[in-house]
């Protein structure tokens, strides 16, 4: 049992901050016009792994950001090596990278292909100029396919990121998002809907009143747009806002919405190690200067289980009653005694095996784990 | 703390008792401290840190809830005179302790605020003294201050009050200036107490409080007689018997003395367990000796508004009883018992004496205990004649028969002093017809002030008038009420259902003609306090089986962060803890999750 997946780490996730410039909806833990402290980054990142003291084996490895594509391919192959050494990839594993399109070069790729990347996840976010321009985008949306037609040569998996809600965007303007994405022959496609983080440029801007959001009616529109639109092209819905073809869903997300246990390394990396949660520091500095404060927090079983209903909630397939007490040592109804309400109110489906959001539940996910908690 | 001297007895004919009354803020304490200063009994630095440090509940409000005694002595002509200060309440929901004070005294020091003029609390005090014959001694106040207008006020005293600008005398609270001749005023004109030392002991007990080691602190006037340690005495209506075990007075620290004789004021303690037991307005009398009659009383004050109280959590219901004990046992006005509602579960219906009351023991209840508590809206007490020609109380609407059990339906009706500057008439004028007011009179204090009489119904002023005849009169009016009696109105229950099922904690008495417009207001209330839930909630208002008002607050559309946020599930915890922790001042009406506030939707007019 010591080797449960939810104590012990068969993931990993690596972050790497830097960003050519910040967008208008961003509150990662990045950083813009550092590019010259790259190398000293390395170096306090390879510092980092040398406190695994040993190399981790892993079945996923993701590297997000920030955007490591815009490593130039000396760092790139750097950080490449590293993490080789100390994350091997079991046989089968899914090793992903967060790339822009306008930073992905030939050379680039045929590097992350030669280190065993198999999937490459593309912050493309919208084919539309006008929105592109709200979300404070640089890309011209044209990059997308000519990065999309460099990578399907060498590498097999290929994801990109929409953004919904944008203030002034249509159920048109989403639909031709969605089928340009779809045009593309890729496999996976995520789905995200704007949120206004405090602090950013376009929280500020709601704030003030110089950028109204769209309505709940017009974000749920576009929502359900999206559903239908990609499950109608043989992709499934597999989680709240990730949609792939069979066989093509990103096991590292697969983790998370688990509730396994991970690695994570880097400015402001998240891990979640024998149960312990823990958060680096987001102070650039600091971390060049190996100061990364883990900040940490060890929840009680209970609390666990809780915490494991909620996110497992988000996946299609919910669930499991017997994995679950497994997993978490809980009856999920004694965590959950509202849970037969929800059922009745038509937001949960429960097949006594599984439980899980029904097609309108989906919608109001939040508010359901909410009810449950 | 508790001092101890050994002094005889003093002589009558040099006792004076009196309480001060005024409008609040005329600055009644500030003056009370200057008699302290000025008689030695507090020190120049006593009297700073009590006027600049009291920032307990009754001084943050500007009022003065619980009554102190005070004990001073003051020369005079060669001779030492025994003062006892009464102290009195300054809001009208405790005008029933104004009486009680008074009742201790025989004379009242009348101040004005020299700047403010005469107000409705300065009117409604004048007159309880002299329904109990006291000699009143008026004084301007505040005469210090540049915008004083003592020549214009005591225009004002004269005409309402038919106070002679000769007698009124000019002090400051703040300054000191005028407090000697207050004083000595106080000794020339207010009559020393009547009463034989040699009768039978008849003391009067004007008020108590708790203490958790000697029991009871009787606070009494002695009438008749003397009082001693060791004596046996007995409470005349009470009918108990208990032995003294001290006597003392108020200087102002307690002060143990060996007996307490005719005419003069403190208290005495006698190991009385229950406060109920030594009801105020009782006779204490010799067990041995006792006196013929007992004295006259005061008329028990009722409560006059009601809400129901109970526990967020269910659980905590005898947490709630316990700390509902410990506030009756210094506060007898308060009254409660327990009661069960569908929709909230096991709670208490508390009695109070007016809204301020109330706001008080709440504020005490959250700061003594950390329970958390939801309150239903006030309601006044009404009457029910039924048709077996019996008159039944109701304290809550639940208690409302059915239609066809009732003869007559009544309600507390009570006669309000408006006193407002002339301007405001009209616009107070609609305001109180508004409220199903019956005009009663106009009375022009000067040319810009009049007093404005009328009667009204309690229910309609409970809530907002107070705050309603602020902003109408730009703060400037003041109001003071005096319960009349009941009256026959067609009365009605209004219900309100959440989701088809009725909710008695939301349930109201509401004049006939009021039921659309308040239907309306309380559901459109109720729509914006209670979120959005999974499902479509239905609200209605009903009289009977008859809707008068429906609402429907949509499902909830969309809820869902549709958000990379990966690894970092731990501020997303975070944010579903805090939402639980809101949740947990909800209460559960069926599926439906109701906030507080809801509970407060009844009081909606508009
Ligand atoms: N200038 C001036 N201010 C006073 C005087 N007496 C009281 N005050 C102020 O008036 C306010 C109300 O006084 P307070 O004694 O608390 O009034 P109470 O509500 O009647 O007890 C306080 O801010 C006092 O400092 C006075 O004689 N002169
Ligand atoms: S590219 Fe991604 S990480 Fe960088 S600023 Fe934009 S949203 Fe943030």
């Amino acid at each position: 049992m010591t080797d449960a997946p939810w104590l012990v780490p068969q993931a990993a996730y690596v972050h790497i901050p830097f960003c050519a410039h910040r967008c208008g909806y961003c509150d990662f833990a990045i950083v813009v016009g550092k590019d010259h402290l790259m190398v000293r980054y390395l170096d306090a990142l390879e510092a980092e792994l040398e406190t695994l003291i040993q190399p981790r084996p892993v079945q996923t490895l993701f590297i997000g950001g920030g955007t490591p594509s815009h490593l130039p391919e000396a760092q790139l192959e750097r950080l490449l090596r590293v993490l080789k050494r100390w994350f091997p990839l079991e046989s089968d594993a899914e090793y992903s990278i967060e790339a822009n399109p306008e930073s992905l070069t030939a050379d680039k790729i045929v590097l992350l292909a030669q280190h065993g990347v198999n999937r490459v996840s593309l912050g493309a976010q919208s084919f539309d100029p006008r929105s592109l321009a709200v979300l404070q985008r640089s890309h011209d949306p044209t990059t997308i396919a000519t990065a999309v037609k460099c990578l399907s040569g060498s590498i097999s998996q290929i994801s990109i990121d929409l953004i919904f809600g944008v203030p002034g965007q249509t159920v048109a303007h989403w639909t031709d998002d969605l089928d340009r994405a779809l045009n593309l022959g890729i496999s996976h496609i995520s789905t995200y809907g704007l949120t206004y983080e405090k602090g950013t440029s376009l929280w500020k801007q709601r704030r003030s009143g110089r950028l109204i959001p769209l309505t709940e009616d017009d974000e749920l529109t576009l929502y359900q747009t999206a559903i239908e639109r990609l499950t109608k092209a043989s992709f499934t819905h597999y989680e709240i806002s990730n949609f792939a073809l069979e066989g093509r869903q990103s096991r590292h997300n697969q983790i998370y919405w688990a509730n396994y246990a991970y690695y994570g390394i880097g400015l402001g990396a998240a891990r979640y190690v024998g149960g312990v949660r823990e958060v680096n520091t987001r102070d650039f500095d600091a971390y060049l200067a190996g100061r990364r404060s883990w900040q940490s927090e060890k929840l009680s079983p209970l609390d666990r289980a809780r915490e494991t209903m909620a996110v497992q909630l988000r996946r299609a397939e919910g669930i499991h009653r017997v994995f679950y007490r497994r997993q978490t040592g809980h009856d999920l109804d004694a965590v959950a005694p509202r849970l037969a309400a929800l059922v009745d109110q038509g937001v949960l489906i429960d097949t006594s095996e599984r439980v899980f959001l029904s097609a309108n539940g989906k919608y109001v996910a939040d508010a359901v784990i909410e009810k449950l908690l | 703390m508790t001092r101890r001297t050994a002094f005889a007895m003093t002589d009558p004919k040099l006792i004076r008792n009196f309480s001060i009354v005024a409008h609040i803020d005329h600055g009644k304490s500030t003056l009370a401290d200057q008699f302290l200063l000025k008689t030695g009994a507090i020190s120049e630095r006593d009297f700073r840190a009590q006027t600049l440090d009291s920032m307990d509940l009754e001084r943050e409000r500007g009022i003065t809830i619980r009554m102190h005694p005070v004990t001073i002595y003051y020369t005079y002509k060669g001779q030492k005179y025994e003062l006892n200060l009464v102290d009195t309440p300054g809001h009208v929901d405790f005008s029933y302790e104004v009486s009680r004070s008074l009742a201790a005294c025989e004379g009242a020091v009348l101040l004005v605020d020299s700047t403010q003029g005469v107000q409705a609390q300065t009117v409604a005090n004048a007159y309880l003294a002299i329904e109990n014959d006291l000699t009143i001694v008026p004084v301007l106040n505040k005469v210090d201050m540049t915008i004083s207008r003592p020549d214009e006020v005591a225009g004002e005293m004269k005409s309402v009050l038919g106070i002679e600008p000769h007698e009124i005398l000019k002090a400051s609270g703040k300054t000191g200036a005028g407090v000697d001749e207050l004083i000595q005023a106080v000794i020339d004109r207010i009559p020393p107490p009547p009463g034989d030392p040699n009768s039978p002991l008849k003391a009067l007990i004007y008020n108590s409080h708790f203490d958790t080691y000697k029991g009871v602190v009787v606070y009494v006037r002695l009438m008749e007689g003397s009082i001693r340690k060791g004596q046996r005495i007995r409470l005349m209506r009470g009918g108990t018997e208990h032995e003294v075990l001290e006597v003392g007075q108020f200087r102002p620290a307690p002060t143990v003395c060996d007996e307490l004789g005719t005419g003069q004021v403190g208290y005495f303690t006698a190991q009385i367990k229950n406060i109920a037991d030594a009801n105020i307005g009782d006779t204490v009398t010799d067990a041995h000796h006792p006196a013929a009659e007992p004295l006259a009383g005061y008329k028990v004050p009722k409560p006059m508004v009601f809400s129901g109280l109970y526990p967020t959590n269910n659980n905590d219901f005898e947490a709630l009883r316990e700390a509902l004990g410990k506030l009756k046992l210094n506060d007898s006005s308060f009254v409660y018992q327990p009661e069960v509602s569908e929709g909230l579960g096991f709670g208490f219906r508390c009695g109070f004496l007016g809204m301020l009351h109330r706001e008080v023991i709440q504020q005490r209840l959250e700061r003594d205990s950390d329970l958390d508590l939801v309150q239903t809206a006030p309601n006044v007490t009404y009457e029910i004649l039924n048709r077996k020609g019996e008159t039944i109380a109701i304290d809550n609407p639940q208690k409302v028969p059915d239609a066809g059990q009732i003869e007559e339906f009544r309600e507390p009706i009570v006669r309000v002093n408006f006193l407002v500057p002339s301007e405001n008439i009209g616009d107070l004028m609609t305001m109180c017809h508004d409220r199903r007011g019956v005009f009663v009179r106009t009375e022009y204090l000067s040319q810009t002030r009049a007093i404005l009489v009328f009667e009204l119904p309690l229910a309609e002023i409970i809530y907002d008038l107070y705050d309603k005849l602020k902003s109408v009169t730009h703060g400037y009016g003041t109001m003071d009420y005096e319960v009349l009696g009941y009256r026959a109105a067609d009365l009605v229950r209004l219900d309100v259902l959440v989701h088809h099922k009725r909710v008695d904690a939301l349930s109201t008495i509401i004049h006939r003609s009021t039921a659309e417009r308040r239907g309306r207001a309380m559901l459109k209330k109720l729509r914006e306090e209670i979120d959005r839930h999974l499902f479509e909630i239905a609200l209605q208002a009903a009289i009977g089986s008859r809707v008068v008002a429906r609402e429907n607050i949509a499902a909830m559309k969309k809820n869902v962060t549709a958000k990379c946020y990966g690894g970092d599930i731990t501020r997303k915890r975070k944010l579903w803890a805090k939402q639980a922790a809101g949740k947990k001042r909800m209460k559960m009406v069926g599926q439906v999750e109701l906030p507080q506030e809801a509970f407060l939707a009844v009081l909606e007019t508009e």
